[in-house]
């Protein structure tokens, strides 16, 4: 077996067609890629760039399917059960299939991480079910559909006066998220035994976060357990030009001194060997989207990946 | 009265984001600690008599409010059925409800210190009412438009940037409401700090559908004061077009708990049943979650979102109010449709009976509002939203109306 690249390779499964997008897989894993990214094709992909929003409306336009879609993934499994493989896709196509379904059939294949962009994720506090609407307005703090990060015990009103005063900065770690409310009892549900409201069951997914994620909030996902972290590169969209914002390094820290095992990934812009070295001395993969659709497209995948893999140290 | 019935409003106003199963905040994780900011200062201007006197103030002095809620003698008379009653909103500076809700944020992104603001527009009107308050206040305005609206709504693109808003036109997918909005949460991902993204519609994630009612049921409120000393009672039925659903949140709210008024949404009905032929989302949606909320949406059935169509920009997208999702499930609000034809008539009638030209967007509530006065005995009251003034949509009905015309203009423009 060759040496594992400490890449996160990702593709649109159906793009530009379904078997010639298992190729593509075939082609990573061949190049040694450590893990492979299969997003599943969606009509609006609202956090990805031109090269992926194309990309996934020309595999849309095709008919693809979720079921499709696990299909091709499940062939893949039994051909390569080794590779690790996480799956993307956007929230309402999960959610139109069955959420908590979704998982089982992925979980019953191996694959252990799924990444919704679009679905903030939840930890214990979200997990007892949510009380009936219409409580008085100081039930919305400590609504258990609500996030509950603010360490402080300022009364409502004070906090609320503090916070505009003082506007915080992407670093603000003492910003709290607690007026937002992150589950609704369906999703819980359907993430799994939670609603039941004993033992909270870490669903199967990957927080995706940027630099201006609370400490608060983040020691929240490190405590829940969530095993791999994936960090947008800077404030952009898929595909973009590449720039680390400086304070990833800070939260990578964080992670690993919070859970060693933990597994960061960072993604968003990722072309070049000197890019893909950078990220790699904050992050355990580099995750490299756009640029190899774009390489594909030229007609020059192979190249591409043995470039990556000639300048890249290989993964223990 | 029950304490259901009590409770809408409460419920509306103390939400945390969720109406029944509706709403939320799905959204990438780098855009929660921006909307939990404007959520904190959402439930802290409400009930904060210095904002909301500096709000109404300026609904005043700048927008003209209070609207009129003008009889419609000519056309109740010939329909022979209701009393009909219009909520002019388009007699607001930009010519539309939208100017409420854009009032209200615009103050609020100033009190949160922010300098540059961004919005969607399908129509224009929301765009082009962003366009004004910010000029007003200062405010640097970015407003992402679908190519399509872009060239059918070129007017307002012009007033905009008159204005001195940049008018971004959107060139992916259909073009149209949903890719602008898309563009600008893209914009908001780049720009999370220093952005406050001026959301124009009771759509999207925690705070916007609960905010924006909030900033627009003053409509309502004047409809209530106006008709108790007009016609001496509460309007028995109160009818909106609805696209997003801000104007008819805007209308609803202030009569969600008085059991005697029916209240109902029109959607576009468009030209056809067929998916991309209208954009009747509670009728022929399913739930979905998608630009950051849970509501129903028009669909493939596997999770793709269909494309939409109306003649009226405003009402051509493919998601509803998560408040209004929660309402219809409710029984509380009814909804109907009407097809580009029957709005395009009802432009035409209202104008010629009574003087008024209504944006193609509202001409759906008349459409079904003059069918439904038909049936109803001449004590009942009905009001209808005029969410907006018919000026913008001149090179649209005028294709319909006189198409040689606008040719021979169009030739003219080009010679002089």
């Amino acid at each position: 077996m060759l040496p594992q690249l400490p890449i996160m390779a990702h593709l649109v499964l159906g793009y530009p067609t379904l078997p010639e997008s298992l190729r593509t897989a075939e082609t990573y894993i061949a190049a040694g890629c450590a893990i492979l990214e299969l997003q599943i094709p969606f009509s609006h992909p609202t956090a990805d760039g031109p090269v992926i929003t194309v990309a996934c409306q020309e595999a849309v336009k095709q008919g693809v399917t979720v079921s499709d879609c696990l299909a091709a993934i499940r062939a893949l499994r039994k051909k390569y059960p080794e590779q690790e493989i996480m799956v993307m896709s956007y929230l309402n196509r999960i959610y139109v299939y069955g959420m908590y379904r979704f998982f089982q059939d992925l979980g019953e294949m191996g694959v252990g991480h799924v990444i919704v962009p679009d679905l903030p994720v939840v930890g214990p506090t979200q997990s007892s079910p949510p009380k009936g609407a219409g409580s008085s307005s100081s039930s919305v703090i400590s609504s258990p559909q609500g996030v509950i990060l603010s360490e402080s015990e300022e009364s409502e009103a004070e906090g609320l006066k503090n916070k505009i005063k003082s506007r915080p900065s992407a670093s603000d770690s003492s910003l709290s998220l607690r007026m937002i409310p992150l589950e609704m009892d369906k999703i819980t549900e359907m993430i799994g035994p939670a609603a039941k409201g004993e033992e909270w069951v870490r669903p199967p997914l990957v927080p995706v976060l940027a630099a201006n994620i609370p400490d608060t909030r983040l020691d929240q996902l490190i405590a829940a357990g969530y095993d791999f972290f994936y960090l947008m590169s800077d404030f952009k969209i898929t595909g973009s030009t590449f720039s680390l914002h400086p304070r990833l390094r800070e939260i990578a820290g964080r992670i690993k001194s919070g859970n060693s095992a933990a597994r960061i990934g960072i993604g968003f812009g990722i072309n070049t060997p000197e890019q893909i070295k950078a990220v790699l001395e904050v992050a355990d993969y580099a995750i490299i989207g756009s640029a190899l659709i774009v390489a594909q497209q030229e007609g020059r995948l192979e190249n591409y990946l043995e470039n990556i893999a000639h300048s890249t140290t290989p993964a223990v | 009265m029950t304490l259901t019935q009590t409770t809408y409003q409460d419920q509306i106003l103390a939400s945390n984001g969720f109406f029944g199963p509706y709403g939320g905040c799905f959204v990438p994780e780098v855009l929660l600690p921006g909307l939990s900011e404007i959520a904190d200062a959402f439930e802290a201007i409400k009930t904060d008599e210095t904002f909301l006197a500096e709000f109404r103030q300026t609904l005043r002095e700048f927008s003209g409010r209070p609207t009129p809620l003008t009889p419609l003698p000519r056309l109740s008379e010939r329909l022979g059925g209701a009393q009909l009653f219009l909520k002019n909103e388009g007699l607001n500076h930009t010519g539309a409800h939208k100017i409420n809700h854009c009032i209200g944020q615009a103050l609020l992104a100033k009190r949160l210190g922010k300098r540059r603001i961004i919005a969607e527009t399908g129509a224009g009107q929301h765009g082009y009412a962003t366009a004004a308050v910010c000029a007003r206040m200062g405010l640097d305005c970015t407003v992402y438009m679908g190519r399509k609206d872009y060239e059918r709504q070129r007017p307002n693109v012009y007033w905009m940037e008159l204005l001195g808003a940049r008018v971004v036109p959107v060139e992916d997918g259909t073009q149209t409401l949903n890719d602008a909005v898309i563009a600008a949460f893209k914009d908001w991902v780049a720009h999370p700090n220093d952005t406050y993204y001026l959301l124009g519609s009771a759509v999207g994630p925690h705070p916007y559908p609960a905010m924006n009612t909030f900033f627009q049921k003053i409509v309502g409120e004047e409809i209530r004061r106006q008709c108790l000393a007009q016609a001496g009672r509460l309007p028995d039925v109160c009818v909106a077009c609805v696209g997003g659903g801000s104007n008819a949140m805007g209308m609803f709210f202030d009569f969600l708990d008085e059991e005697s008024v029916r209240l109902i949404g029109v959607e576009a009905g468009g030209r056809g049943t067929r998916s991309g032929e209208h954009a009747a989302k509670l009728l022929q949606g399913q739930a979905g979650i998608f630009e950051g909320y849970h509501s129903y949406f028009l669909q493939d059935g596997d999770g793709n979102i269909a494309n939409t169509h109306s003649v009226s920009a405003g009402l051509d997208y493919c998601g509803v109010s998560p408040v209004l999702a929660w309402l219809a499930d409710a029984g509380r609000v009814e909804f109907a449709v009407a097809s580009d034809a029957e709005a395009l008539e009802a432009v035409q009638t209202l104008a010629r009976a009574e003087g008024i030209i209504p944006a193609l967007e509202s001409a759906h509530a008349f459409a079904y509002a003059f069918q439904l006065a038909a049936e109803l005995p001449r004590e009942a009251v009905v009001a209808v939203n005029a969410s907006g003034r018919g000026e913008k949509d001149l090179f649209i009905t005028m294709r319909h109306f006189q198409e040689e015309s606008l040719i021979q203009y169009a030739k003219n423009l080009l010679t002089i």
